[in-house]
């Protein structure tokens, strides 16, 4: 497959999506939405690195093998904060006098 | 065959576009290993947050919210120069490739700075861990550890920008030297991936340093 090549207006568009998006975080982290905060603030930063990914890094215009390695990496970091996180955040849910 | 076909397609690839596809696998499965590396520190990170919540909020709001946005803003628009560069490269147009090149470097050098000013007041505020770290509030502690892994993760950003610098400052003089034309730029397209996906972490450091504190 040839290099993927991309329009400058497809460029602009990606870097004032991605401005957009810091100031829209930035906004509604001033509001206490509680644990709902947290999940919006990596929501955005995770749609934000996506059009990193996918079109300044052409991630999307590029042969399928290369998404496969970026997925690769993504997968494993998921499995190892979930797994990480099945042990933290489980801790002291059985009533055992000791941990 | 000429030094500059030669690198376009070396004897061991049957097409250039062969010797493309290769290394871009191998630029990215690089990345890849990126990913495995800040993965460490980002769930280190979230296992301390989630126990010490009111700490680690209580560190998020000593942060510069102006000079991290600001600086958020600044990175993004150096990664925007360098899209711009490599679609000069591939246009074969070296005059705007260099311009380019030295716009990514001079925003990069502007976003070092900022960070290193917010160093600098965080020294200032007794806010580095370490000795000189002072706290009266009850979190202390844990308000430290949120500066060890503020300090930590940016940081080796920080050494992930300047190792960026210097990639940038090879491509260009590279550029000056006439390597890159329309037919082959690959480094030049390497250098931005690199670029770009720091331009990655900082927007999820960026989500986890300086929002959380701000409601307060």
């Amino acid at each position: 497959m040839n290099e993927p090549t991309m329009s400058l207006k497809k460029y602009l568009l990606a870097w004032l999506g991605l401005l957009g998006l810091t100031l829209l975080t930035t906004l509604i982290a001033f509001v206490n939405l509680g644990v709902w905060s947290t999940v919006i603030q990596i929501g955005i930063a995770t749609i934000m690195a996506s059009i990193v990914a996918g079109f300044l890094m052409h991630a999307l215009y590029e042969e399928k093998i290369i998404r496969i390695i970026l997925a690769g990496g993504v997968i494993w970091f998921l499995i190892m904060i979930t797994l990480t996180l099945a042990d933290y955040a489980s801790r002291g849910w059985l009533a055992f006098s000791h941990r | 065959m000429s030094e500059l076909a030669t690198l376009a397609c070396r004897e061991q690839f049957a097409t250039p576009e062969q010797q493309r596809e290769t290394a871009t696998i191998g630029m990215w499965a690089f990345l890849a290993t990126e990913i495995m590396m800040f993965g460490g520190l980002f769930t280190a990170y979230t296992v301390y947050r989630m126990s010490h919540p009111q700490g680690f909020e209580a560190g998020s709001a000593d942060m510069n919210i102006l000079l991290g946005s600001i600086n958020t803003a600044i990175l993004l628009t150096s990664s925007l120069m360098l899209a711009f560069a490599e679609h000069s490269a591939q246009a074969g147009n070296q005059r705007l490739l260099s311009f380019f090149l030295i716009a990514t470097i001079v925003i990069g050098l502007v976003f070092l700075g900022i960070k290193f000013t917010e160093y600098y007041q965080h020294f200032q505020e007794h806010k580095a861990p370490g000795l000189w770290f002072e706290d009266s509030s009850p979190h202390a502690s844990s308000i430290q550890m949120f500066f060890v892994f503020y300090f930590i993760m940016t940081g080796l950003h920080a050494v992930h920008m300047t190792v960026g610098l210097g990639i940038l400052l090879v491509l260009l003089f590279r550029t000056f030297l006439g390597t890159f034309t329309a037919h082959y730029h690959t480094p030049i397209m390497f250098g931005g991936l690199y670029w770009h996906f720091v331009d990655i972490v900082w927007i999820f450091l960026y989500a986890i340093f300086y929002l959380p504190g701000l409601h307060k």
